[in-house]
């Protein structure tokens, strides 16, 4: 859900007036530097818990039962866009190079 | 009472457990198939709605027998008014799971624009409804969905036989439990969330719509549960008959019951051979049930004690029709 916003900050600061213009470029340095991997690390600690809650919620999927299937579905309608890629993730197979990257 | 079922103990009357406990609006009685919890049901909805009360008696039995009690096909036609304050429903938990399920793909058609659901999903939606779960956990939800709409006075809910409520009471708990635990899981997703727009001195983030469906989820569930195990909102009552196999079984699950803390009203004895007959010249047959029965009936009051709330008797034909229902509210209510 929120992997997309990891692309770059917010647009709307290109006004192209000389100091705004310094400013906007210097925040952006400022944030590469100091707090792109904490968000980064955050972000991807995000997709891994939503993993894991559609691993919890919708884990008949890969015959994995958890939740009552009448209230997971409930929940079904939120997770659609993820669901490739969490089976993807689920099962795929896992080797030495894993470990290292 | 007594003279209808001969026997001269001192009953504490049904009735008056329902003038001294207004509150009590979820009115059940459970107990084995077939021992008439269904004519209770009937005859205690008679009885409430001729006193003025709004009265729904509601069964989500798959084989429910309302129609047949009430004498007019009612099955998944939403409450069907029987008579003056009188309600009847049998919930269609099979047509109540296929709106469910036509409800979810419209939901993920609309919010993703598409024209079709995924294969994979919509295999998922297809497999999901067959689980045995499903069907209890349906018909529970439709329960919430009656019970909050809060249209009546009373609700009288012709129980599903007991191992299923039982089923579900365990459900409940299990499910409870489990949803506040991802309701942390997502609750920390969000802490995520939240520190990236931080960082990034973004606006708000938008609100969990999962959350929030996980905070509604729990509180249907412990609505269903609720309607089951609230002690001031609940009349329970068993049914039980003068016979070894059900008083053994009655009592095993009235302390199964108590373990989920579904208060008990009391108990309810049904089908008594009237005493007077063994006056007359009877044949050998009727005598010695008639003895056994005396025999059964003394083991649950032993049992049950000051529990028995009242004793009806077998009649001579089965209930089905208003006049018969009448007859059983007057032997049940003392008219």
């Amino acid at each position: 859900m929120s992997e997309d916003r990891e692309q770059q900050p917010a647009p709307e600061e290109e006004q192209p007036r000389g100091l705004k213009r310094f400013m906007g470029r210097f925040k952006q340095v400022t944030y590469g530097m100091a707090s792109h991997d904490m968000t980064r690390y955050a972000l991807r600690t995000r997709a891994s818990m939503e993993h894991l809650f559609i691993l919890v919620t919708m884990g008949d999927m890969l015959g994995v039962p958890i939740l009552p299937p009448y209230y997971s579905m409930r929940l079904l309608p939120y997770v659609v866009p993820q669901v490739a890629t969490w089976k993807r993730r689920m099962l795929r197979e896992k080797d030495v190079t894993d470990a290292l990257f | 009472m007594a003279e209808a079922t001969g026997t001269d103990e001192k009953l504490t009357s049904l009735a008056e457990e329902f003038e001294q406990h207004p509150e009590r609006r979820y009115v059940m009685f459970g107990g084995k198939g077939g021992l008439g919890k269904t004519t209770f049901s009937a005859a205690t909805a008679f009885w409430l709605s001729n006193k003025g009360h709004k009265v729904l008696v509601f069964s989500v039995d798959p084989q429910a027998s309302l129609s047949d009690i009430f004498e007019k096909d009612i099955f998944g036609k939403g409450p069907v008014k029987i008579a003056e304050n009188l309600f009847a429903q049998e919930i269609d938990a099979d047509q109540h799971i296929k709106e469910y399920q036509d409800e979810i793909r419209q939901k993920i058609l609309d919010m993703y624009g598409m024209d079709e659901v995924p294969e994979e999903i919509e295999d998922y939606i297809t497999a999901a409804s067959a689980e045995p779960a499903m069907e209890e956990s349906a018909i529970f939800d439709s329960v919430v969905d009656i019970v909050n709409r809060g249209d009546y006075d009373y609700y009288i809910y012709d129980l599903v036989p007991l191992g299923h409520a039982l089923y579900y009471l365990s459900m409940a708990k299990v499910y409870d439990e489990w949803i506040t635990k991802i309701t942390r899981l997502r609750e920390e997703m969000r802490e995520q969330e939240e520190f990236v727009a931080r960082v990034r001195r973004e606006e708000e983030v938008e609100e969990d719509q999962i959350l929030g469906e996980l905070h509604d989820i729990r509180d249907r569930i412990r609505t269903a549960s609720g309607i089951l195990t609230d002690r001031e909102k609940t009349a329970f009552f068993f049914v039980v008959t003068p016979e070894e196999m059900i008083i053994v079984d009655t009592r095993k699950a009235a302390e199964l019951f108590a373990k989920f803390d579904v208060p008990i009203g009391g108990y309810v004895v049904n089908r008594v051979l009237p005493e007077e007959l063994l006056t007359e010249d009877v044949p050998g047959y009727l005598k010695k049930r008639i003895e056994t029965q005396r025999k059964y009936l003394q083991k649950i009051r032993d049992t049950f004690g000051q529990d028995i709330l009242a004793q009806i008797p077998e009649m001579e034909r089965d209930v089905t029709g208003m006049p018969m229902i009448e007859r059983v509210a007057e032997r049940m209510y003392g008219g």
